[in-house]
């Protein structure tokens, strides 16, 4: 009888000592890594901000360069005839192109991932950049005039990619949570959202509560033209 | 005799509502990352990328400037800015998707499976590389280009079904864009093994013409 109770006892004490001593090497192992990567994980990080900060006063800059040289056209359209007529034409290929602020109703999209997955998930940041992409060819597919990512808007040069979990856009870091947004016919874009075949993957995650996904249908929006260059270097209008 | 059935509804009010604000703060609980999340690794390519942008940006300024300071001598010479508005309508008509185009570049052509997904991140790709003009079948792609499957599961750009094998065009720096696609672990490398049975070939070209938008 003391024998049964000795070997119950031991059935269950010795799985939870092993249990339990994984569990804490396992902590100490990640412990330990983390100890040695911050070392550099601070300075590299103050340098990444730092070129945020430079990155946000070039395209201040930019932006100022930009609008000086616009109102010298507007001056030059004063004086000449042809430079009105070009001027007129450019005002439209901006607005095509993206460069200019663009407002009126739409649809916003918002996600993150959920902290219950972020814990399940411990140290790995997923990579949101395929669900960014599908979404915004989802807007543009249900009639979108414009769109952006956060305050990225997006142009014929943009493209959206992760370094680790970090997502980059326009060559800008973009922060969770991540927001799209889209101006254009609210129900064209909110029927190819809802469409089961669109955003799969990104439907299925949130149904499991991996990620928390809104969207929303806005009266009005404005979104910023592109702040980025205009790179035209190797293709020649023929 | 007291009803019993108030303090039953209000409880089951109060845990009615109780499950909502649960349910509504669970939901919104989401997860904010930061840098420090990221790898040694990580940041350094951050970093380098950053770099590349801010150069790029610099870049830009100092070119605006000198055409400002050209305008302004045109302005002050009475002939207005011609020369500046037509160097930037050719330049945003490139840019936009607006004019054809020539100059150098790569080729990709893919023979076999595909979808438009894929066909989307290469694109994405090709952008990221640098691309300044991309067409895909003989369609040029532009700022607002959607991908999407057809009813039988062809491929669809722009709502018109563009049947494979596909060839995709893209004018660009060709060492850059090659590099680019073809690199060790790069999306040519992850396609050839997710479409095990689909041929992709990578060919730098000296000179490329694309169209205008359709529809322009």
């Amino acid at each position: 009888m003391g024998a049964t109770k000795l070997q119950k006892g031991l059935a269950l004490a010795v799985p939870a000592l092993v249990f339990g001593f994984l569990v804490a090497a396992q902590w100490a192992t990640v412990a330990a890594s983390r100890a040695v990567s911050l070392r550099y994980i601070d300075p590299l990080s103050s340098t990444v901000t730092s070129l945020e900060n430079e990155q946000t006063a070039l395209k201040a800059q930019l932006a100022d360069v930009r609008a000086r040289l616009d109102r010298l056209q507007q001056t030059g359209a004063a004086e000449n005839g042809s430079v009105q007529e070009l001027t007129t034409r450019l005002e439209g290929l901006r607005d095509r192109a993206g460069l200019t602020a663009v407002s009126g109703e739409g649809v916003v999209v918002a996600f993150d991932m959920t902290r219950a997955a972020a814990d399940l998930g411990q140290d790995r940041l997923p990579c949101f950049a395929p669900d960014l992409t599908d979404i915004v060819n989802a807007a543009w597919r249900g009639g979108a005039r414009a769109v952006a990512i956060d305050d990225e808007r997006i142009v014929a040069s943009s493209s959206v990619y992760c370094v680790g979990g970090t997502i980059v856009v326009n060559g800008s870091i973009v922060s969770s949570p991540f927001t799209v947004t889209a101006v254009g016919p609210p129900s064209g874009i909110l029927a190819v959202m809802n469409d089961p075949a669109e955003l799969t993957d990104l439907k299925q995650r949130r149904d499991q509560q991996i990620v928390d996904l809104r969207i929303a249908r806005v009266p009005d929006v404005t979104l910023h033209g592109y702040e980025g260059p205009v790179i035209v270097r190797s293709a020649v209008a023929r | 005799m007291r009803s019993r059935l108030g303090p039953v509804a209000v409880a089951a009010v109060a845990l009615f509502l109780g499950t909502l604000v649960v349910s509504q703060f669970r939901s919104r609980d989401v997860y904010s990352r930061s840098l420090e999340q990221e790898t040694p690794e990580t940041l350094a390519t951050l970093i380098a990328d950053l770099n590349d942008r801010n150069r790029e940006l610099r870049s830009e300024i100092f070119d605006l400037q000198l055409r400002v300071d050209r305008a302004q001598t045109e302005v002050a010479g009475g002939k207005g800015t011609l020369e500046e508005s037509q160097r930037q309508l050719e330049q945003l008509e490139v840019f936009s998707g607006q004019s054809a185009v020539a100059g150098p570049g790569i080729t990709i052509r893919i023979d076999g499976a595909f979808d438009e997904h894929a066909l989307s991140d290469l694109v994405n790709e090709l952008r990221n590389a640098g691309a300044e003009a991309i067409a895909v079948n003989g369609a040029r792609v532009g700022p607002r280009t959607w991908f999407g499957r057809g009813p039988n599961g062809e491929v669809v750009v722009d709502g018109a079904v563009v049947p494979g094998p596909w060839t995709v065009r893209s004018i660009g720096a060709p060492d850059v864009l090659y590099v680019a696609m073809t690199r060790t672990g790069g999306i040519m490398g992850q396609f050839q093994l997710i479409y095990a049975h689909t041929r992709f070939t990578v060919t730098r070209e000296d000179s490329l013409d694309l169209p205008a938008l359709a529809g322009q």
